[in-house]
């Protein structure tokens, strides 16, 4: 056991070496260091290890009648919070995207949980969070497939359906922007976590130095904030997921309205 | 739904193979690969490696299923059962109390119901003691009058006999006066009459 | 210098998602205390809208500093 901490800890810090040290030193150039493969497996299993077992404890609590495990009650509000949120944003079949959306949900809260105590975190990581951003626009791809049929989908991006030579005109480009559109939302997903987050580490950073001098650490007090930041920036990547899940599978009947829909994000989906 | 959704998506195993696949991939690539772009975007402060994204990519492909099945199914259906559970106590209380008040309200009117029975009751017991006294009352006056009328009768009578006597005796001392004063035999069938008719004459105005 | 006109663009990045900010809570606030039974509706639309603003000046962050190099 012991061993195995020493190793692990071997590895967190053998891991806060300047990745790209190298090829550049760099305008943020303030020695900030990016963790490797291994050190962001680490902090990953830090995170998975710690739900599993969280988990674990909470399932125990599991029963038919009342939760009376603290732990099982939390579970339950998170769940709760989620299915209210999909069922909100989608609609009334938003409840089957809940385990999706709940899984994210905790990767993400735990992951912003820990940028809160250790120098690093899964999510202050743009790798990791650009993994997670492609999974989500992936299940959302896949969702939408499943919901209107390969075709249907494309035709989504195809934008109003247009008549004749019009059509011609307009929608190749409007499907093309609909793509890229689709690339950015990976792109906006994880830029947004990780801006968040590491930018919290940043500023914490940059205030520390500010206090050097007299010794008092100003950076600590920007942890309301941050603790903020790691509660709405959870939900707002769940949101998110959920708007654009909420965007491809309304039913097939009616493509047309879809693009509408999407001025108002938030708006229920109504439920045929 | 979610069993269309385990009927038609790929299954859990075929994920899990192909995340573990991505993970190592992405460790090799991690290791070996060193594109031009990433240094570029490194250059502008965006430190990004491929390499972790697909690990991570195969991490998620592992986990999303693996916490479903382990965790999200099990507490979501504890929660179903529960609101169902929920539900079926709340109705079946629903049900017990719309009972209760039906019985409350049957026991009610029937109290009502046995009250005004005995009310009644009452009040034709009383009715019937009432009738029962003026019956006895109006007989037991009857009665009264009946033994006064006798009584009268009765006086009547006696009085009639001992007038009748009187008279006779006063007829009888009439006679024998007359017969001491006139010392004959005058008592025959004739002055016994006209004594009797003298009688009369002196009753009379009486 | 350039370390000057980076700071320069971070912070004229931030004046306008500032007012953006800004404006947005102004009108979810004015929303909200308008119709206080659609609270929560505003608060996720609004949550929303933060999130793409704050996007842009993250975006600045990380594209200032390489513009400048070229």
């Amino acid at each position: 056991m012991g061993d195995w901490i020493t190793q692990s800890s071997q590895l967190i810090a053998s891991v806060e070496e300047p990745h790209g040290a190298d090829s550049h030193g760099g305008d943020h150039g303030d020695g900030h260091a990016w963790v490797s493969w291994e050190g962001l497996l680490v902090y990953v299993a830090i995170v998975v290890g710690t739900l599993f077992v969280l988990m674990a404890q909470a399932k125990k609590g599991l029963n038919n009648r009342f939760f009376t495990n603290k732990l099982t009650q939390l579970f339950e509000q998170v769940y709760l919070f989620i299915e209210n949120m999909c069922v909100g944003t989608i609609g009334a079949h938003g409840r089957r995207y809940v385990p999706m959306i709940m899984t994210m949900w905790m990767l993400v809260f735990s992951g912003n949980l820990l940028a809160l105590f250790f120098p690093t975190s899964p999510t202050a990581d743009l790798s990791f969070n650009l993994g997670l951003a492609l999974v989500s626009v992936a299940y959302v791809q896949y969702e939408g497939i499943r919901a209107n049929g390969l075709f249907g989908h494309l035709g989504h991006f195809a934008g109003p359906k247009l008549g004749g030579f019009l059509a011609l005109l307009i929608s190749p480009i409007i499907f093309v922007i609909e793509v890229v559109s689709e690339l950015m939302k990976n792109v906006s997903l994880s830029l947004r976590l990780f801006g968040n987050i590491d930018g919290g580490h940043r500023a914490a950073e940059a205030m520390n130095t500010l206090g050097a001098g007299i010794y008092v650490p100003f950076g600590a007090f920007l942890l309301p904030i941050k603790l903020l930041t790691v509660v709405v920036q959870a939900m707002i990547f769940c949101l998110l997921t959920a708007v654009y899940l909420s965007l491809v599978t309304h039913h097939d009947d009616d493509h047309g309205h879809g693009h509408e829909a999407e001025a108002g994000h938030a708006e229920v989906a109504p439920a045929h | 739904m979610s069993n269309a959704k385990q009927s038609s998506g790929p299954p859990a195993i075929v994920g899990i193979v192909v995340g573990a696949a991505l993970m190592f991939g992405g460790f090799w690539f991690s290791k070996n690969v060193k594109l031009e772009f990433i240094k570029t975007l490194e250059a502008q402060g965006i430190p990004l490696d491929p390499g972790k994204t697909i690990s991570i990519i195969g991490v998620l492909l592992i986990l999303f299923p693996v916490i479903k099945f382990f965790f999200i199914a099990p507490l979501a259906e504890a929660i179903q059962n529960r609101t169902t559970e929920l539900e079926r106590t709340f109705g079946e209380a629903e049900n017990l109390r719309a009972e209760m008040t039906q019985m409350k309200q049957d026991y009610e009117r029937r109290l009502v119901q046995t009250e005004a029975d005995a009310r009644e009751q009452i009040q034709s017991q009383i009715k019937e003691a009432q009738s029962l006294r003026q019956q006895m009352m109006a007989e037991a006056s009857a009665k009264a009058e009946e033994l006064k009328a006798s009584a009268a009768r009765e006086i009547e009578t006696q009085k009639q006999q001992a007038i009748a006597e009187l008279r006779h005796h006063v007829v009888e001392l009439a006679l024998q006066a007359t017969e001491k004063l006139v010392e004959a035999n005058v008592d025959d069938e004739r002055n016994r009459k006209l004594v009797a008719d003298f009688l009369e004459t002196v009753e009379a105005p009486r | 210098m350039t370390g000057h006109i980076f700071g320069l663009g971070i912070g004229l990045a931030a004046l306008g998602v500032g007012i953006g900010l800004g404006m947005i809570g102004n009108g979810a606030m004015q929303g909200m205390s308008r119709q206080p039974e659609a609270i929560g509706k505003i608060q996720v639309a609004m949550l929303i809208a933060l999130a793409f603003v704050e996007l842009v000046c993250l975006l600045t962050v990380f594209i200032v500093p390489g513009s400048l190099k070229i």
